[in-house]
């Protein structure tokens, strides 16, 4: 039977992550309030100071992550922290722990944490290059 | 049928029984009938900030106690007709009333009342607990320092999961000179932060002091500009538009001054 769904383009299999679970969560977590998941999140909504985003996964962030955010939770060190604002209090990506410098303008534009050479590196998120 | 509004912070010190306190002899001033509840148990204050400490022979544990009945703890205030508070007890604890206890307090109270107004004590244990428990709505105090928007941000994440949506904001003690120097976080910071409605903005004034200090409410100062602020809150909560104080100092010169060019 026609579903009438069709798949445009066809991806490699290194494109698509299928095997993790990701979860939607459709609202900003406040201060005091935490969130564990065992695979990837997505935050439709702001991360306020106070809170903590911990994911085995990736963490996706669409609005300000001004919050506590741990990606890879479990070690994995491929995992990435995406925001339209990065602005955390800390930032963690599996056994790495980082702060924001103390003398930095914060960005205005969406950014990416990601582990590069062993260290995390934060840059402006590009279409299509978050993965590179 | 009346409305329950709870007022509440996280932080102390920001301002709930001073907010209270001129929320409920406003809208006294209006006609209603209103009922102040102060559910800070072992430390009161709404009786002394409103100059009633020396009334007081029962208070809400004695009620929800079942020691005597509702309308004989409720204390009639002196200046308005409409105006009754519901004391808290000094000498028990958080733990002598249970949110069921208040939920039926407020139920009993809203027969009676237009307006029912909780005074929450700091925190977000217990006492917290008891006094959203029969609430409809939420009106969060905050100033403009980081730890009081972190504490609110807190109490609107509780507030949230206890079903209570859609909670308000008042933003207290305002210095309208440091905010424009950019040494005080401004209306619009906090707003970004906590994303929920504005229901006022309260002036930093000295007349705060010197009216709490006498047992009066600041609301029934006709010149002072936080008096102003709480008229229009106030107002505000019986469904009327009103259009937010001017953020600028200074009232009248300034006016002149811009009206003849200078900025």
């Amino acid at each position: 039977m026609d579903t009438g769904r069709k798949t445009p383009v066809s991806y490699s299999q290194e494109d698509v992550e299928g095997e993790e679970n990701t979860i939607l969560i459709r609202r900003t977590l406040r201060s005091g309030q935490k969130f564990y998941y065992e695979g990837n999140v997505i935050v439709m909504g702001d991360v306020n100071p106070g809170a903590e985003v911990v994911a085995t996964g990736h963490v996706i962030v669409m609005g300000q992550m001004r919050g506590m955010v741990h990606a890879g939770a479990e070690g994995d060190e491929s995992a990435m922290v995406m925001a339209f604002r990065l602005l955390p209090t800390q930032l963690r990506i599996a056994n790495h722990i980082t702060r924001p410098p103390d003398d930095e303008e914060p960005g205005t534009f969406p950014e990416v944490a990601k582990i590069r050479n062993g260290v995390v590196t934060i840059e402006s998120y590009q279409t299509g290059r978050a993965a590179v | 049928m009346g409305e329950v509004i709870v007022v509440t912070s996280g932080k102390g010190g920001v301002g709930k029984t001073t907010t209270t306190a001129n929320l409920g002899t406003g809208l006294a001033q209006l006609g209603n009938k209103v009922a102040l509840v102060d559910a800070d148990i072992g430390l009161r204050n709404l009786d002394v900030v409103l100059g009633l400490e020396n009334r007081i022979v029962y208070d809400i544990t004695d009620v929800t106690g079942g020691h005597c009945r509702l309308r004989q703890a409720l204390i009639k205030d002196k200046r308005y007709e409409g105006l009754f508070l519901l004391p808290a007890a000094q000498t028990k604890d958080k733990t002598s009333v249970n949110p069921g206890q208040m939920k039926e307090l407020c139920e009993d109270l809203r027969q009676e009342f237009d307006y029912v107004i909780i005074d929450c004590p700091a925190g977000i244990e217990q006492g917290f607990k008891n006094a959203i428990a029969g609430a409809d709505r939420a009106v969060v105090v905050t100033t403009p320092e980081v730890s009081a928007v972190r504490d609110a941000d807190r109490i609107v994440g509780l507030l949230e999961a206890a079903e209570l949506r859609e909670p308000k904001l008042i933003v207290n003690r305002v210095r309208y000179k440091m905010v424009k120097a950019g040494d005080m976080m401004s209306i619009e910071d906090i707003i970004d932060i906590l994303a929920i409605d504005l229901l006022g903005v309260v002036p930093e004034d000295e007349m705060v002091v010197i009216t709490t200090n006498r047992g009066e409410a600041v609301i029934c100062n006709d010149h002072s500009r936080s008096g102003q602020a709480y008229r229009n809150i106030v107002r505000r909560i019986t469904g009327e538009q009103v259009p937010l104080l001017s953020l600028e100092e200074g009232g009248l010169m300034n006016r002149i001054r811009r009206m003849i060019g200078f900025k």
